[in-house]
């Protein structure tokens, strides 16, 4: 704690909360990260694309800007996390094996993560190319983004079964009840965002320094 | 006279003969009295209609080609239900699923590069739009089998045979949107093309068309208040 107070008063002695959101966040990314590597050395290829994309999606923001306190908020990198986190517990696993609902707390969080994800992609598009949406478009292709990409898993997960055996889709049910929760998850957390967006403070937004680019000011290079 | 076709005349020609193929569908219905294929029959000639009436009363023009497409697929569908191809050739439900999700990819192509012209705060290069047709069309095919798959639950009917078969089904979803998608932004993807394939549409014509009928009906609403 003194480090952090040491740190806050010389780096950044104004703002504190900068500081303990963005150790927050990089806690949420280094559980990520360390997930991502275990997947891969276990070779679980779709775990290890949805690792990598997401990690990509955390760390591009830092690396452009050169700061390690633009890091993503917090919440996000913790509902990016989860999912995976959840794949790769041992206690996920017998918990799925004996309660009848955790299967469907496992597919909501992945649900969660997947809206994350079209979330911070519909972001990063506005900072790195030029392409530009407006608000309903960007709610619209979070959630198409969502059940796509969804729809993209189940289909993997299938394959990944018929060739190597793994029992990850026991049945047409399991896989159905998958894209009724991000069907779900996607169309709430679409509108949650957008609301997000809105009741964000100023402060919180400057702080961050790169989220407010999901808004579209003013005309588009179209002209 | 008359010996040398275009091709869109040929495509015209093909549509209406199909059309006219689906309305032998609906007659025979009738006459034998076997009608299990009557209602998708019915439903898809209304379909093929649906073209001309958005051409007299919005001016909105589909490409011949989408039209052919478009009756193309329900053609195979209607026919494939009536002579039992659906049961007899095993690959019979996978054509017809890779023809009607390629359709609805080259759909999402028209709404997302029309949006991209009309709306000016939007923009969106050639690779974000291949991306979102094939997106938009597995979304689609997403929503289609949770339908099936809450119909079979809700009314007890038999659309999904098992997990093989959904998870098929939208490995061809996504097979025929990354098709059309490569297809569309190849063909159509510069932006001077893809100026002269919206302006095809003549949707601006049918824009102030329907700006016109909503002023004329406040006015008569405003008249009769």
């Amino acid at each position: 704690m003194s480090i952090n107070q040491g740190l806050t008063k010389s780096v950044i002695p104004a703002d504190r909360w900068r500081l303990l959101e963005a150790e927050a966040s990089w806690i949420g990314g280094l559980v990520l990260f360390f997930a991502t590597v275990y997947v891969t050395v276990k070779m679980d290829m779709p775990w290890v694309a949805f690792g990598i994309a997401a990690l990509c999606l955390y760390i591009l923001p830092i690396l452009s800007t050169r700061s390690p306190l633009r890091a993503l908020p917090w919440e996000m990198t913790l509902l990016l996390a989860a999912p995976l986190f959840l794949h790769i517990s041992e206690g996920s696993r017998t918990l799925t094996e004996n309660l009848s609902w955790w299967r469907d707390v496992t597919s909501i969080a992945f649900a969660f993560s997947l809206t994350t994800i079209g979330f911070l992609l519909t972001v990063e598009l506005h900072m790195y190319t030029p392409v530009r949406m407006n608000r309903p478009f960007a709610v619209f292709f979070v959630v198409m983004f969502t059940l796509a990409v969804s729809g993209f898993w189940q289909v993997g997960q299938w394959i990944d079964q018929v060739l190597y055996g793994a029992d990850l889709l026991p049945s047409n049910t399991v896989a159905m009840k998958n894209l009724l929760w991000t069907l779900v998850i996607g169309l709430l957390m679409g509108f949650v965002y957008d609301l997000y967006m809105r009741a964000m403070p100023q402060r919180r937004m400057e702080r961050l320094g790169f989220i407010h680019l999901w808004e579209v000011y003013g005309r588009t290079r179209k002209g | 006279m008359g010996g040398v076709r275009t091709d869109q005349e040929r495509l015209t020609l093909s549509s209406r003969l199909m059309q006219a193929g689906m309305l032998a569908v609906v007659l025979g219905a009738l006459v034998t009295g076997n009608h299990t294929w009557l209602p998708a029959a019915v439903i898809s000639l209304l379909v093929t209609e649906i073209p001309a009436i958005l051409k007299r009363n919005l001016k909105l023009v589909l490409p011949v080609e989408l039209n052919f497409f478009i009756v193309l697929a329900l053609f195979l569908h209607v026919i494939g239900g009536v002579y039992g191809f659906y049961d007899y050739i095993s690959w019979w439900d996978h054509l017809t699923h890779a023809m009607s999700s390629s359709l609805v990819a080259a759909l999402g192509f028209v709404i997302v590069v029309s949006i991209d012209w009309y709306v000016d705060s939007i923009y969106l290069p050639r690779p974000f739009v291949a991306f979102f047709v094939i997106m938009f069309t597995m979304s689609v095919g997403v929503l289609w089998e949770l339908m099936e798959w809450l119909l079979d639950e809700l009314t007890g009917s038999f659309l999904q045979y098992s997990l093989e078969d959904s998870m098929l089904d939208m490995l061809f979803d996504a097979f025929a949107g990354f098709v059309v998608a490569i297809a569309t932004t190849h063909y159509v993807g510069k932006r001077t093309t893809r100026e002269q394939f919206v302006k095809s549409f003549q949707m601006g014509q049918a824009k102030d068309k329907i700006k016109r009928i909503i002023v004329n009906r406040k006015k008569r609403k405003g008249n009769s208040s």
